[in-house]
């Protein structure tokens, strides 16, 4: 998309743009993490006391979907929760660029889910055991077809997973692009500083109602969006492990 | 009303065609013209038929949510999930159409 999007500010010469800032997003969470847990005290304050509430807050949503078990992969869920919010919520600011905004990242993403809930339903359930559960509780003689019907949805779990986040910050980093484009915001402000009267005036109140319509619109229905597609990938990681370490007979279907 | 619909419509598929065959100078250059457009085709069938779904289930959603107040919070987690999941289908077009629009293999070829 390097057609539209200008390219963030600062840049590591021979390395992605996308590589540099996930460099940046896990320096901020470990920088934020080592401030927050540097000295913990009883009585919450500052710091540890924000970072307990986000916490609480994974805590609780995994005790409503996947119950007590759930908890043992809190590290797992809210590392990536925590990832993909502060990637989202990086490319929103100028000048930078957002890690989750590239298919690279989101998929490695997806596929750290793929193989961590596979592994969990093996580790829970023997091998076997977790085999017969793709074939479902259907009559044997359509077992194969609902076992090879299985392996492709289950395929189909990374796919669907990389593509809506990649799909929605992107869409959403082409249409500010896009909008400030065909608004010719560039030139707006050209006209404003060209120093003639009318052209400060047409220049300056076109290039404040192009400002605030995106500042006011738009930058907040893309932080909605950039929290929302966070909450939905914890939420279907935590469908996929919880489906991987139920019972065969409990067998629900997740897509 | 109707033919004149086919008739835009073959319009606006031929037209590239036609601008392609009165330049004729580049060769093999026909396929980006016909890529912006089902890009913006594609996208709207998808954004439309997308919004009709997730209008279905934000209706039921809420009739639900104001019959049990009670249970406003469940059924809110699983209409988001819902809706993620709808909302998925309409990303792999928009996924489709980056595809047309922004790789130089296609665009250029």
């Amino acid at each position: 998309m390097g057609a539209i999007e200008h390219p963030p500010i600062f840049r590591l010469p021979g390395i992605p743009d996308h590589v540099t800032y996930t460099w940046l997003v896990m320096l901020i969470l470990t920088g934020v993490a080592f401030a927050a847990s540097r000295n913990v005290q009883l009585v919450p304050r500052g710091l540890q006391n924000f970072f307990e509430v986000v916490l609480e807050q994974f805590i609780q949503l995994i005790d409503d979907v996947m119950g007590h078990e759930g908890r043992r992969y809190l590290p797992l869920i809210a590392t990536l929760g925590l990832f993909i919010l502060v990637g989202n919520l990086m490319s929103l600011v100028p000048g930078l660029a957002g890690p989750t905004g590239n298919l690279n990242t989101t998929a490695a993403c997806a596929l750290v889910v793929f193989v961590a809930y596979h592994w969990i339903g093996i580790r829970k359930q023997g091998a076997l055991a977790y085999l017969k559960h793709f074939a479902g509780p259907v009559p044997l003689a359509l077992k194969p077809l609902m076992f090879v019907i299985e392996i492709i949805s289950h395929l189909a779990r990374p796919l669907s997973l990389t593509l809506r986040l990649f799909g929605n910050m992107t869409g959403g980093h082409i249409l500010l692009a896009v909008i400030f484009f065909l608004m010719g915001l560039d030139g707006l402000i050209g006209w404003a500083l060209s120093g003639s009267v009318a052209g400060a005036l047409i220049g300056g109140v076109g290039g404040a109602v192009t400002i605030v319509f995106t500042v006011g619109f738009l930058y907040p229905l893309k932080i909605l969006v950039s929290l929302l597609q966070a909450f939905i990938f914890v939420m279907l990681t935590m469908l996929y492990i919880s489906g991987a370490i139920e019972e065969a007979e409990h067998h629900a279907e997740h897509h | 009303m109707r033919r004149s619909l086919i008739l835009g419509g073959l319009l606006v598929l031929g037209l590239p065609g036609l601008a392609f065959a009165a330049e004729g100078s580049q060769a093999g250059g026909w396929i980006g013209p016909f890529a912006v457009i089902a890009a913006g085709i594609g996208m709207a069938i998808a954004a439309g038929l997308c919004g009709l779904g997730q209008g279905r289930a934000v209706a039921s959603a809420v009739d639900a949510m104001a019959r049990q107040p009670g249970a406003a919070a469940r059924i809110q987690t699983a209409m988001i999930i819902g809706l993620a999941l709808i909302e998925s289908l309409a990303i792999y077009t928009l996924v489709i159409a980056l595809i047309l629009l922004f790789v130089k293999g296609i665009q250029f070829s």
